[in-house]
């Protein structure tokens, strides 16, 4: 079971997040939890395994939001610079910051699960 | 009232448009204490909801990058649609490129995401709700110039923007000066205005204490939509009593009907016409000036709209049968079967076997009633041929002409062409016209009869003296058969009076040389008196109900039988 002091550990800015989930930490915690299957990271993935820079864009563009809401910043950190770089349209390799925010997103399995 | 709107926000519903199932439960969390918030995926299912859904949207939150239809694709396609115009957008962006674009196409304003805090998001969003709402109040003209009341245009706009905010029942009513016409005919249309103006202001002080609105619809009706009172009558009492004082004209008379407690989920505009169904309840009853709508009327009117949204399939599936009474004539030794009355009945599928009574008032209120005839025309026509072709013996058959069909200008040539499909001659067709039609245009009334009986049509005068008949029309109108009201008959036997005018009336037939035909005789001693007074054909129970065609075959094979 995931808490708070866990995210805060995990580098979740949670006193900001809680903020925005009007304070409650049951609708924060749910939130969270629902963070490691989102979909958006398979998208992500697979695009990215096809080149396909428009759909990893989207897919990113996507998390990026959802991670700043919740304010898991570890994650949110890579999520920026990937949008950014996907944007910026150049040729530098994604894979690297892919795998970063995969394993980010595995942590995150784990703390949710443990 | 402006107060009371924004005192209660918590209804207005807000559409949250993201891909992100987070994102949606975070703003719906967000949201949700002062709206209620509606999810939409993407673009397309916002569109659908925006364009559909029977409550209005009072915001939408937009998310911009989103499968199927985006957010720019959505507020491109919103330019299209003036109930979606109507909505104001907020976009929900984390791109600063985005924001500017958005603006310039229609969204109101923004929120960058990660979301502010909740108080900032709750703060915008009610702002440009406020700012929406104010706008297009403002785009209707507030006032009828002459009542000072709302405009209609107003008046519904803003009921629709306050309906979700109101707790608690409601009522809403119409109001209806009658004879208004009259008045201004007699006292010149600046009196006629003068007591408009004079309603709308005791309209007013009705609704001043109870968060109310009134508008004029058209001439010399109004609305009211107020909190839920349970002294509607006394209230429109009141303002009865004070305009009669006011008006010079005596026959002043307010009507109204009362919708008490709405049904939140039925549209504005349905509310009013059950108000509005009560109040033609209670036209010309002198006694009363307030009616409610309530549940026998309401079942009454479903029940209603129900038959007038089935008679057309009625017609394709034939469900609509004739049934043929027969008339005898008494004048002889025995009764001779002379002729037959077509009536209709309705064997409807779901609901049974429909009474007459129920639907011809129905259908000849709204006009309808002519698609009926036709049809009955035409089977009895057919019926006629059948029996001819059969047993070698014409037996004529009676059909009632509504007052609908004498406006037909058609009329005699679709009856001419029916003679002609069956083969049968003018005179094996009688037309029963009611003597009420004399009353609604004497003049085509006796021009019709004349063409139609030119064409060799005996013409019925049928239930005559059930209305306001003159002995005068029994001598304008050229007729072949009086048919006397059956309420005559009831009434004959139980007094004097009645059986005295009875008699007056066959007198009179035979001074005219025009036979009368009895309705409704249902025992032997209405017979025998009628014979004794000289009434030659008797139509009733007595002989027998109407009964279908096949059944009916048994009369005219009996009567071959004792005639030959």
């Amino acid at each position: 079971m995931i808490t708070i002091e866990k995210l805060s550990g995990f580098g979740a800015n949670t006193a900001e997040g809680l903020a925005r989930c009007c304070g409650s930490e049951a609708l924060y915690l749910k939130l969270v939890n629902m963070v490691p299957d989102e979909e958006a990271f398979g998208r992500l993935s697979r695009a990215i395994g096809e080149n396909d820079r428009d759909a990893a864009f989207e897919a990113v563009h996507a998390l990026k939001g959802v991670l700043g809401n919740l304010s898991l910043t570890p994650m949110y950190d890579v999520a920026s610079r990937l949008t950014e770089l996907l944007r910026s349209r150049s040729e530098t390799d994604c894979e690297p910051m892919l795998v970063e925010l995969l394993k980010k997103r595995d942590e995150l399995r784990e703390l949710c699960a443990g | 009232m402006k107060q009371f709107i924004q005192t209660n926000r918590n209804r207005r519903r807000v559409l949250v448009v993201d891909d992100e199932l987070i994102n949606r439960e975070l703003l719906s969390a967000i949201l949700s204490p002062r709206y209620e918030v509606v999810q939409a995926e993407n673009g397309a299912e916002a569109w659908e909801l925006l364009t559909t859904s029977e409550q209005p949207f009072s915001l939408v939150m937009l998310d911009l990058f989103m499968p199927v239809m985006s957010g720019f694709e959505l507020l491109e396609k919103r330019r299209e649609s003036e109930e979606a115009r109507a909505v104001p957008v907020i976009v929900m962006t984390s791109d600063k490129s985005a924001e500017v674009k958005s603006i310039r196409m229609g969204a109101a304003d923004f929120i960058s995401k990660p979301y502010h805090l909740p108080d900032v998001i709750l703060a915008r969003c009610e702002r440009i709700i406020e700012l929406n709402e104010d706008k297009s109040i403002i785009r209707y003209t507030e006032r009828d110039a002459l009542t000072e009341l709302y405009s209609k245009e107003y008046f519904s706009e803003y009921i629709r923007r306050l309906r979700p905010d109101l707790k608690g029942d409601v009522d809403a009513a119409v109001l209806y000066i009658e004879h208004f016409g009259m008045l201004n005919e007699l006292f010149g249309r600046a009196e006629g205005d003068r007591i408009l103006r004079e309603t709308a202001g005791l309209i007013t002080r009705i609704i001043i204490s109870s968060s109310g609105i009134a508008c004029r619809t058209d001439g010399n009706s109004f609305r009211i939509y107020r909190r839920h009172c349970d002294n509607w009558e006394e209230l429109v009492e009141r303002v009865q009593t004070e305009l009669s004082s006011l008006s010079p004209s005596k026959g002043l008379r307010l009507r109204a009907g009362v919708y008490q407690s709405v049904d939140p989920e039925l549209d504005t505009e349905s509310c009013f016409d059950r108000a509005k169904a009560a109040c033609d309840r209670i036209k010309g009853n002198y006694g009363r000036n307030t009616e409610f709508y309530n549940r026998e009327l309401h079942e009454l009117e479903m029940h209603r709209q129900r038959l007038i949204g089935d008679i057309d399939e009625a017609i394709e599936n034939g469900d609509l049968r004739v049934f043929y009474q027969p008339k005898y004539r008494i004048s002889g030794e025995r009764p001779v079967l002379c002729s037959a009355e077509a009536l209709v009945r309705w064997q409807h599928p779901r609901l049974g076997m429909i009474s007459p009574g129920e639907f011809i008032p129905l259908f000849e209120k709204n006009g309808l009633i002519g698609k009926i005839d036709g049809c009955v025309w035409r089977e009895a026509a057919a019926q006629v041929g059948k029996w001819k072709e059969k047993y070698g013996f014409t037996l004529p058959v009676s059909v009632n002409v509504s007052r609908v069909d004498i406006f037909d200008h058609s009329l005699e040539c679709k009856l001419c062409s029916l003679l002609e499909s069956f083969g049968l001659k003018p005179g094996d067709l009688m037309l029963e016209i009611t003597e009420s039609a004399y009353s609604d245009n004497a003049e085509r009334l006796i021009s019709l009869v004349g063409s139609l009986r030119s064409c060799g049509f005996p013409i019925e005068m049928d239930d005559f003296g059930s209305g306001y008949s003159s002995l005068n029309m029994l001598t304008t109108i050229p007729i072949d058969i009086l048919k006397l009201d059956m309420s005559f008959i009831r009434s004959m036997m139980l007094d004097k009076k009645s059986l005295r005018l009875v008699e007056l009336i066959l007198d009179i037939a035979k001074f005219l040389g025009v036979p009368t035909v009895a309705e409704g005789v249902e025992t032997e001693e209405q017979l025998l008196t009628l014979k004794k007074m000289g009434c030659e054909i008797i139509q009733g129970y007595y002989f027998s109900p109407p009964v279908p065609a096949e059944r009916f075959s048994e009369f005219i094979e009996k009567e071959i039988m004792q005639s030959t």
